[in-house]
């Protein structure tokens, strides 16, 4: 892979040069003392060594809430998909980040292949910046998602006076050629980023006690455990767990008619395992109506299912869930560690 | 045919009432699809011949009982509007005063001209059909919710919590903030609004249908609350139900 220098004062020429002239650029801004994925108005909003975002960035792939269809019924009903995709240049994704689009790649192109996602990310540039400041939740090393070989067009290192960029794809190499003044990295850079890297690893709190390939494995041992019970004894069914989660990809789809019932849409929205009526089935059963099974069901999702299915991980251990839970409960190192405890 | 709607209201505000008649655009759409019959009370003759009643406000008052149950036996459908309808809201803060106490407070001498009951919701009366939380009520979710019944369907309230609704809007929790939140435990429907808007939410939508109130009780505690604390949050809105007592 190629590897460039970007000055640190040539950096903010760069990131205006892409807000005025390519595409929208959604970057990491400060919101109330955390940060958000928001749309860039100008260089001095981003903020490039945040620990992690509110919202995943996979919102603008696969929107909370997105029309598929718009239809006028009558006689001859008329169907139109709808399909909304512009440029976009998602900047400053993580690592995580960008190991959880890869699983949503894959995910939304099996079997029956998502249009409206896959239209959406053929015209995305992602840019990825190293985490050196993890959050406090976050397990990333142990999942190997603390930095990314892949699945970027660039990804930005801070060095100190520069950041280190290395090329992912040609159109990455385009625009850094179009847009930004680089010069060659030396050995003595590369090694530095090295040890940027090295040096964030030993900031992370959390740390899974299982590789990550054992995982399936343990939880098929772990059906019965009395861990489900007692942690989801407090689970508030609010849902925040998968909703901050770059990896869920549920969604619910409806129709919504007008009152003159010649025209409609159909949309879905952002749906999950955690809410009381997700499994809920036509005829009034729920598949898993109590606490315990819908707690259990997102682990199995996320250290299980997910990877028997498309081969990657269904974690990215990026630590939002268990900030946002209230309960204390939805960290699934947390739970993963109790497990293998429990197992010995 | 056109479909013939009723509004009446009870005790509460008519805020309720208001956000209804403040959408002018939709109201002219909707006015050709219903004939809007708007009661101030229900009348006790027997030719009102209204299908769908919109129920404003709690009941406070023995009076105010066979009015609600004459609106139920003509109306094939009843819809409750607004957390006084729906939960008692507001009103049930008296509840927790002797009756002849509040009755001084409000009309002092006069009190004796006046009967007042514990506030409470119109299905500890009559049976409900639909529900339109909120304190005021949210005119999209109104209408909404008046399509569905038009249609026949089921209209699509959400039974998770306000949480859901806040987090998709990208805030920061108020827990975050060092403030609370009666969210994990109120439904939502809202768009988190309140909380968007800088303040955290009091539960005005009421309860979801199954809420984990001893987990919110055990958080609001950990965030600094007292039991008096979380009882007077709680009450605010839903002193009516179990949940606050
Ligand atoms: S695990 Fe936590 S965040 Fe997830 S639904 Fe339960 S209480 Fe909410
Ligand atoms: S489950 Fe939690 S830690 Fe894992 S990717 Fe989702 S939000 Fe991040
Ligand atoms: S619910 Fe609120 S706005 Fe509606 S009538 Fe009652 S007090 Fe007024
Ligand atoms: S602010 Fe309230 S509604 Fe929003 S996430 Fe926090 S507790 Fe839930
Ligand atoms: S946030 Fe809470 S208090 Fe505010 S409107 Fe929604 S339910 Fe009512």
């Amino acid at each position: 892979m190629e590897n460039k220098i970007i000055e640190k004062q040539n950096m903010a020429p760069f990131v205006d040069n892409l807000i005025n002239a390519e595409a929208e650029v959604i970057g990491p801004k400060r919101k109330d003392g955390k940060y958000a994925f928001d749309k860039l108005i100008e260089t001095g909003e981003l903020c490039l060594d945040y620990d992690t975002t509110l919202l995943p960035p996979k919102m603008y792939l696969f929107p909370p809430k997105e029309t598929l269809i718009k239809f006028e019924l009558g006689k001859e009903p008329e169907v139109e998909p709808v399909v909304e995709a512009k440029p976009l240049i998602l900047f400053g994704v993580h690592p995580y980040d960008i190991k959880a689009i890869e699983l949503l790649d894959v995910a939304f192109s099996t079997t029956n292949p998502d249009i409206n996602y896959l239209s959406k990310r053929e015209k995305a540039v992602i840019i990825g910046v190293d985490c050196l400041n993890p959050n406090p939740n976050a397990f990333c090393p142990s999942l190997g998602t603390a930095t990314a070989e892949t699945g970027f067009d660039l990804m930005l290192t801070d060095i100190g006076d520069s950041y280190v960029v290395a090329i992912g794809s040609s159109k990455g190499e385009q625009l850094l050629t179009k847009y930004a003044e680089t010069r060659e990295a030396s050995q003595v850079e590369l090694a530095q980023r090295n040890s940027e890297r090295q040096k964030a690893l030993a900031r992370y709190k959390v740390t899974l006690n299982i590789s990550p390939e054992e995982l399936p494995q343990l939880l098929d041992k772990s059906w019965d455990s009395p861990w489900w019970k007692e942690k989801s004894e407090k689970c508030l069914s609010c849902g925040s767990c998968i909703v901050v989660c770059p990896t869920c990809f549920c969604f619910d789809v409806q129709d919504d008619v007008t009152l003159n019932l010649k025209e409609g849409e159909r949309y879905r929205q952002w749906d999950g395992c955690m809410l009381v009526d997700f499994a809920a089935v036509a005829g009034g059963g729920n598949f898993r109506g109590d606490k315990e099974s819908r707690f259990r069901h997102r682990m199995y999702r996320k250290g299980k299912y997910i990877w028997e299915r498309y081969g990657k991980l269904g974690c990215v251990g990026c630590g939002r869930c268990a900030s946002a839970c209230l309960a204390e409960i939805a960290s699934p190192a947390e739970t993963f560690n109790r497990l293998k405890e429990e197992s010995k | 045919m056109k479909a013939k709607l009723a509004f009446f209201d009870f005790t509460g505000c008519e805020g309720c009432q208001l956000e209804v008649l403040n959408f002018e655009t939709e109201l002219v759409e909707l006015l050709n699809h219903v004939d809007i019959v708007n009661f101030r009370e229900a009348k006790t003759e027997s030719e009102d011949n209204y299908e769908i009643a919109f129920v404003e406000g709690s009941i406070t008052r023995e009076s105010e009982i066979p009015k609600l149950k004459k609106i139920r036996q003509q109306a094939k459908i009843v819809v409750a509007l607004g957390a006084c309808a729906c939960l008692g809201g507001v009103n049930c803060l008296k509840n927790f005063r002797p009756m002849k106490e509040n009755l001084r407070i409000v009309y002092g001498d006069a009190a004796k001209y006046y009967d007042t009951i514990p506030a409470r919701p119109i299905s500890s009366i009559v049976p409900v059909d639909y529900y339109v939380h909120g304190c005021p009520i949210d005119k999209k979710e109104f209408l909404k919710v008046t399509k569905a019944l038009l249609l026949g369907k089921r209209p699509e309230i959400p039974n998770y919590p306000v949480c859901v609704e806040c987090k998709l809007a990208g805030n920061v929790c108020t827990f975050d903030k060092g403030e609370t939140c009666l969210g994990p435990v109120t439904r939502a429907g809202c768009n988190a609004i309140c909380i968007s808007n800088g303040r955290h939410c009091w539960g005005c939508r009421g309860p979801v249908d199954d809420p984990n109130t001893n987990s919110e009780k055990e958080i609001l505690q950990k965030h600094g609350l007292t039991v008096e604390d979380i009882l007077n949050q709680f009450r605010i809105f839903n002193g009516y139900l179990e949940v606050s007592k």
